[in-house]
Formats: structure tokens, sequence, C-alpha cells
């Protein structure tokens, strides 16, 4: 078994090896091309800084609208008021009984 | 015009509070069981009365009723606007929890001033009373602004120029709560008057007695 193993391994380190130096040529760009790839990468990513600032913004107006007050607190606060009076109204009606 | 968290020393937080507490009492004994609802009614249009966004050139101002709650309410305006306050800063996080008594002291006691102006001057006439409670509600404002100046100045702020900025920041509300009181009361004459005349026999048996 281990020496099983042990050729595989072997084998394994053998293949990454010979097979690393062979794919590299592959990865590098022609010569010819990388003027119109950096052209393209540069308007790719000037496209994508637009699109971030725009989000960026978005979220800081998010966050602003999200300090207001919404409709729900206006209206829990109407309701803790009424409440509250009703519960004093209560009391002071029992009271005079 | 509210008072943010850590503005104020301790010392004048605490004393803020002691005093707004003893008012409280004071206007809670001074209201009287047949009033409840309108209490309740007025509590709640000073509570929703912030939201009410008024624009004015660049910025916008909100409206703040002080002059208005205390014509309508009288001496029980302190409880009302103290009420309304706290769930202010509770649900809308308008000014701090720890500077509570400091703004029911700067919204309190102009609603207390304006009352007794409004029930003492107020005439028998339609036209004299929208006019004295316009100037109420318009006198409300500038006197919260000048009790915030009065409390910033405890803070170590030079009085003059906090109350210089407070007025002139507050001229649009003023004006606008001059006219939005003046109208509410024209109207409420002209429909139920009984709602400005009880708080004005409790008035004046107050200050003969």
């Amino acid at each position: 078994m281990t020496i099983i193993q042990r050729g595989l391994m072997v084998g394994l380190l053998w293949i990454c090896l010979a097979g690393s130096p062979r794919s590299l040529p592959a990865q590098t760009p022609p010569e010819e091309g990388s003027q119109e790839v950096i052209t393209l990468l540069n308007e790719q990513n000037r496209k994508l800084s637009n699109d971030l600032r725009r989000i960026h913004r978005e979220i800081a107006a998010l966050r602003a609208d999200l300090d207001k007050p919404g409709i729900k607190d206006v209206f829990a606060g109407i309701g803790y008021i009424f409440g509250l009076f009703g519960v004093a109204a209560f009391i002071a009606s029992r009271r005079k009984e | 015009m509210h008072i943010s968290d850590g503005v104020l020393p301790i010392s004048v937080t605490v004393g803020c509070y002691v005093a707004s507490a003893a008012l409280v009492a004071w206007s809670a004994r001074r209201t009287r069981n047949e009033e409840l609802p309108k209490l309740a009614v007025m509590t709640a249009a000073f509570f929703v009365a912030s939201l009410v966004h008024v624009p004015f050139g660049p910025t916008s101002v909100h409206l703040i009723i002080p002059g208005l709650t205390g014509a309508l309410l009288g001496p029980s305006a302190f409880l009302s606007i103290g009420l309304g306050l706290l769930l202010q800063s509770l649900l809308f996080q308008f000014g701090g929890l720890t500077a509570l008594g400091a703004n029911a002291l700067m919204m309190g006691l102009p609603a207390l001033a304006c009352g007794w102006f409004f029930q003492r001057y107020k005439g028998r006439t339609q036209l004299r009373q929208a006019f004295v409670g316009g100037l109420a509600g318009a006198a409300g404002t500038a006197l919260a602004a000048i009790i915030l100046a009065i409390l910033l100045v405890a803070g170590g702020e030079d009085f003059f120029g906090v109350a210089k900025i407070a007025l002139l920041a507050h001229i649009p509300v003023i004006i606008v709560e001059g006219v939005v009181s003046a109208f509410t009361i024209g109207f409420l004459t002209r429909v139920k008057p009984a709602l400005l005349q009880t708080s004005f026999l409790r008035q004046t048996k107050a200050a003969h007695g």
C-alpha cells in the first residue's frame, strides 16, 4: 500500500512539474493585443468605479432615510399617547366612584 | 430645536430634570378629568407637528407649536409637552433622553407663558382671538429659542452669539407658527369656542386664588 501511495505521489508531482511550464506560455497575452486589453480594462474599471460610487451614494441616502421617523413611528407614538391618556382617564374615573 | 445628549453639563441636566419633574407634577395636578381627551389630542398634535416640514430656501424647518399647545391647554400644557417630547426622543431620536428635562423646560415654559398670555389678552371678538393666538404661537417659538440660548450658555457658549443664531434660524418657524396658530385658534373660536373657554375659566380662577 505505502509503495503504491508513494508512487502515486511521485507521479502527481511529476505531472505538476511537467505540466506547469507547458501551461505558462498560454497565459501570457500576445504582444500586439496588450494595448487593446489595457484600454478595455481601463474602460471597464472606470465603469465599475462609477457604478460603485452610485451605489455608495444610494446607501448613504438609504441610511439617511432610515434615520428619519417612518409612518410606523408616528402611529406608534399617537397610540402611546392615546393609550396613556386612556389609562389616566380610567384611573381618574375609578377614583371618583 | 432639540438639545442633544452630551451638550449640557451634568449639573444643568440634573437641574433641568428636577425642575421639569416638578412642573409636570404641578401640571398633572392642575388637569381636570374632563380635559383628558383634549389633552390627549393636543399631545398627539404636538407630537406629530415636528414632522411637518416647511421648505424654506435651501433648508426646511419644522413646526414645534408650543405656543398653540399652551393657548389651548393652559397649565396642562407642560404635561402634554413633556409626554410628547419623551415619545419624540424615544421614537424619532429627536434630542437625547438625558437632555429630556432641558428640552421639556425649553418647550414647556414658553407654552405656559403663552397660555397665560393668550388667556389674559384674548378678547371677545373672533378676530382679536385669532390675532392674539397668532401672537402667542409666534412668541412661543421665540421664547423657546431664547431659553435654548440660556441653556447653552450653561454649557459654556456665548449668550448673544447663540441667541442671535437661534433666533435667526427660527425666524421662518416663528412666522409659520404665528400663521398656523392664528388660523387654528380663529377656526376654533368659530367652531368650538368651548375648547378655548374652559381653560380660560380655570386660568382666571388660578390667577385670583
